[in-house]
């Protein structure tokens, strides 16, 4: 199994279910950023695995999966710096309490 | 365009008092009591002109059998819709420019003094003046279409006249009346102008530079071959419709009686001595057409019988003097139409001129009665006025008789002129009910006579010390019209059938008669025409003999106790003359009630389903945008699932849809 | 197939004894297990702070695949990274933002049930074509990468330069960016209250806006 590009690839999409369904479902907001990680990271996990069986990619797909990682660390620096500044103005980290874009 | 003299005086005719009207219009209202300072002279000039025009026509014979005929200018060049300026003056024409401008001089200079105190009487001076202008126009109009715009005119003129008071609920009422009504004969009437258009294309009345003309094209058609008798029939009554609504016959008869709302200038003019005589006037001139329909001239005659002895039956009861006088007029434009029904052109159109003058005179005397007991109108307040009021009652007397048809005056040639005609040629009911009503004439006029002059007086006492007589501009046309009513009959009508009128008018009517196989024997008054004769002079008698007897005359008084004897005895015909036979009531029944129940559910239609339709597609819009403006929750989560939602279906579709 | 050199000198049978799968698959299952179990309580957790932790767990499987998939340096980076940083991070965010009735309120939107609905819509996508693509494979798997040939492609290939210098920019964005969300101003004037810097900019318009009638 580990040796079918099948299964890898699999197991991202899966991944990447779990990380929409969570963005998609919580009300926490540190909990939907958290969401956004495990989605890209199941994204750099496709990168490998596709690396993993074409040789001539292989040190592409670590450079991609490492530029993403980084881009990754620098957003998540961003949303929570976002959160946590909302939460001190609204008391709550609850996004659907964030609607005063409504009306 | 180059005109000869006669010409240019026609053109004179009309263009005159329409000036007069727009000049009256405008500056009349600063002219204050010396309105009529613009209208009057006109008409003076009118006249004139008129009569100078008459002279040539049937004195001189200038203009031949024919006529003159001329075209002003091209009116509607419209390919095969054609239609020009054309003015005609023959001898039909000339009698009636006779009547027309003598008697609307007449009541022009008249209505100097009865309008002296009303502050509206600019206005009225202008409207008069424009009611010439479109009466000349239909008696001058030589085609179909120019005639019909005259015919709107004068209907126009005559709603502004009766509705000259219109701050008076009534008035305005009336006249609205009036125009409605009309509007219904005119229907008809334009229905049987296009008939005649889709059958001969043209709608010149005779031969023009253009071709010929529908008065020789239709009878040709018929005899041809190209229409059937029942086309020609049709066409025929679809004009006639437009006679009966105009001159107020059944059943389009019940504008008259209410137009009296108007001045009684109004009503001695309009409807006594011109407008309602159009109908004859049209039906005599379209003779070629009604003669060759012989269905036609049946309806023609029983309707104009039937109005006559329904209108007369009515002014048994009315107590409005101008409202007897109103039914008369009903009655004997029934008998103008009986005599154009039964082929007696010319004597209807006898009757039509000497009608007009002793009308009008009955009219402006009754205006001067009412002026002189105080705007008073109902008979039962009048009486003993004959020593108070000497010209007006004298004029009047004369007036009576005369409609009465009492020889010698005027009305008795020319009424039994038709009546002979009708038994001559077979009419027998029409004779009948024709003397019928004679009897009736003369009772209902002098019973008007003895409830206002005579008897005593049932004045109202704060009125009764100010009677007095009018002034010389009222009283001097009546005097005026007096000579006529007196020696009109003698001077054109004797002998019987073929009198200097006869003379003048047989060019007219001499295809007609020729066609309706009528033959004018000698007159022999020791035959048959003499037993009608004095038949018909005896019924007029008869009717006032009656009329005095119950009513009075001079010194003598009214029977009261007979009068109610014989009300009593004829219960159920005397409530049916109360209630004009209660034709205004089946009109709106008909007409108002039901009418009004359609354009209500009409309108309940326009607002519920068309209205609800459009305002619904509104409503519809407003709440669509208000249902999809929930989806702007301000979360943005919602638009994260409506993006992977989307997403998603854009991926499905195109991997199994288009791959 | 040969196995990793390491597990070369336990002298372990060739397959697993009962199963007869390869000791590659079982680790391999064993690492995809626990990822997605740990992504899963990430998800499903009412705990955040337990949510965070699984989270770290999830990335510590994650760094396991990779070097089955033989990329070890992103794997190195994976653990120093996601859970050495970000996880941290997180917890401190979560920290940050506790509220008294946390414990007690809803974990889930009303839309959650949508949201799932999507989730495996999307899952079923991926997996189905997948599953039905063909792909162009050339050669073996699990080729160790070398940090030499990352590296030479890094600085030679200009693509990959201009991605670096943008990621680093990036970077130092983000790290100014986020100073200057989360910092707290100390005002001068002694009387007037702390406000966050969000708020310090908010105020003028507030300000603003009180002017205009209501």
């Amino acid at each position: 199994m580990s040796h079918s590009l099948d299964a890898y690839l699999i197991l991202s999409g899966l991944l990447f279910s779990i990380g929409v369904f969570g963005f998609l479902a919580r009300r926490n907001a540190i909990a939907m950023l958290m969401s956004i990680e495990l989605m890209l990271n199941a994204v750099n996990l496709a990168a490998i695995a596709f690396g993993a069986f074409t040789p001539s990619l292989q040190a592409h797909a670590a450079l991609i999966a490492l530029l993403v990682m980084a881009v990754a660390a620098a957003e998540a620096t961003v949303g929570l710096a976002i959160v946590i500044a909302i939460y001190r103005n609204r008391r709550t980290p609850l996004v659907d309490e964030y609607a005063s874009m409504r009306d | 365009m180059n005109l000869t003299t006669n010409e240019l005086l026609v053109t004179l005719l009309l263009v005159l008092p329409l000036a007069g009207f727009g000049v009256s219009a405008l500056i009349g209202r600063r002219l204050y009591t010396r309105a009529w300072i613009v209208a009057v002279p006109v008409l003076i000039v009118t006249w004139l002109i008129a009569m100078y025009l008459v002279y040539q026509t049937l004195f001189l014979g200038t203009f031949g059998d024919g006529g003159l005929h001329f075209t002003l200018g091209t009116w509607i060049p419209a390919g095969a819709f054609h239609v020009d300026f054309n003015f005609a003056v023959d001898n039909l024409t000339a009698v009636l420019l006779i009547v027309v401008t003598t008697i609307g001089m007449l009541v022009h200079v008249y209505s100097i003094g009865y309008m002296a105190h009303d502050p509206g009487r600019w206005r009225f001076f202008a409207y008069l003046n424009f009611f010439m202008f479109s009466m000349l126009l239909l008696v001058l109009a030589d085609n179909f279409v120019l005639l019909f715009a005259a015919w709107e005119l004068v209907g126009l003129s005559s709603y502004l006249l009766i509705g000259f008071w219109y701050n008076r609920r009534s008035a305005a009422l009336a006249a609205k009346k009036a125009f409605l009504v009309n509007r219904v004969g005119d229907f008809g009437f334009a229905l049987g102008i296009a008939a005649v258009w889709t059958t001969v294309g043209t709608f010149n009345f005779t031969t023009t530079t253009a071709g010929p003309g529908v008065f020789q094209l239709l009878p040709q058609a018929l005899q041809s071959g190209a229409i059937q008798p029942w086309q020609m029939t049709g066409i025929a009554l679809l004009l006639f419709c437009g006679a009966v609504g105009k001159s107020a016959q059944f059943p389009l008869h019940v504008w008259l009686p209410d137009a009296m709302e108007g001045p009684t200038p109004v009503s001695a003019l309009i409807h006594a001595a011109t407008m309602v005589n159009a109908g004859v006037y049209f039906i005599a001139r379209a003779n070629p057409i009604f003669s060759q329909a012989p269905q036609a001239m049946v309806v023609v005659a029983a309707i104009g019988i039937f109005t006559a002895i329904l209108a007369a039956s009515i002014a048994f009861t009315q107590r409005d003097i101008k409202r007897v006088l109103a039914y008369s007029t009903l009655s004997q434009l029934g008998y103008m139409f009986a005599g154009l029904g039964v082929g007696a052109y010319a004597a209807a159109i006898f009757h039509l001129m000497t009608h007009g003058f002793f009308k009008g005179l009955l009219f402006l005397g009754s205006g001067s009665v009412i002026h002189s007991v105080h705007d008073e109108q109902d008979m039962n307040k009048m009486g003993a006025l004959w020593r108070k009021i000497p010209i007006t009652h004298w004029t009047m007397l004369i007036g009576s008789i005369a409609l009465a048809g009492i020889p010698p005056l005027a009305g008795f040639f020319s009424k039994d002129e038709i009546l002979g005609s009708a038994f001559k040629n077979g009419f027998l009911v029409v004779w009948i009910i024709g003397v019928v009503v004679a009897v009736m004439t003369g009772f209902y006029m002098f019973r008007l006579m003895g409830k206002t002059f005579y008897g005593e007086s049932h004045v109202d006492p704060e009125v009764e010390p100010k009677i007095h007589e009018s002034p010389w501009t009222m009283t001097l046309p009546l005097i005026l019209l007096a000579i006529p009513a007196l020696l009109l009959g003698i001077a054109i009508g004797w002998p019987p059938d073929s009198g200097q009128i006869h003379q003048w008018l047989e060019p007219i009517f001499a295809g007609a008669t020729q066609t309706l196989g009528i033959t004018e024997g000698q007159f022999n008054f020791a035959g048959i025409d003499g037993t009608l004769i004095i038949i018909g002079a005896a019924a007029a008698a008869l009717g006032v003999v009656f009329g005095i007897w119950f009513f009075g005359l001079f010194g003598m008084r009214e029977k009261r106790s007979q009068v109610e004897r014989l009300t009593n005895a004829l219960r159920p015909l005397y409530r049916a003359s109360v209630a004009k036979w209660w034709f205004d009531d089946l009109n709106d029944l008909i007409f108002v009630r039901f009418g009004g129940f359609v354009a209500r559910a009409l309108w309940w239609f326009d607002v519920r389903v068309v209205d609800g339709t459009v305002n619904g597609i509104g409503a519809l819009t407003q709440d669509t945008g208000r249902g999809i403006r929930q989806i702007q929750t301000g979360r943005v989560q919602n638009y994260a699932l409506g993006i992977a939602a989307g997403l998603l279906l854009i991926a499905v579709t195109y991997i199994f849809v288009v791959r | 197939m040969t196995p990793l050199p390491v597990l070369a000198d336990l002298a372990l049978p060739a397959n697993i004894p009962i199963l007869g799968w390869a000791w590659d698959d079982l680790l391999f299952l064993i690492l995809a297990g626990v990822m997605l179990g740990c992504a899963l309580f990430v998800v499903l957790g009412r705990n955040i702070v337990r949510s965070g932790i699984a989270m770290m767990g999830c990335f510590a499987a994650l760094a396991g695949i990779y070097v089955l998939a033989g990329a070890v340096i992103v794997a190195a980076s994976e653990v120093l990274v996601y859970i050495g940083a970000i996880s941290v991070l997180i917890l401190f965010a979560i920290m940050l933002t506790q509220t008294k009735s946390g414990p007690s309120e809803l974990v889930f939107h009303h839309q959650a049930w949508a949201g799932a609905l999507a989730a495996i819509g999307f899952c079923l996508l991926l997996i189905v074509s997948v599953v039905n693509t063909q792909w162009p494979l050339a050669g073996s798997d699990r080729l160790v990468a070398s940090t030499s040939a990352i590296a030479m492609l890094l600085f030679q290939d200009s693509l990959y330069i201009f991605a670096l210098q943008v990621v680093a920019v990036l970077l130092t964005a983000a790290v100014i960016g986020g100073v200057f969300l989360a910092k707290r101003e100390v005002s001068s004037d002694p009387g007037e209250p702390e406000m966050a810097t969000l708020d310090r900019l908010r105020a003028p318009v507030e300000a603003a806006t009180a002017d205009q009638p209501a």
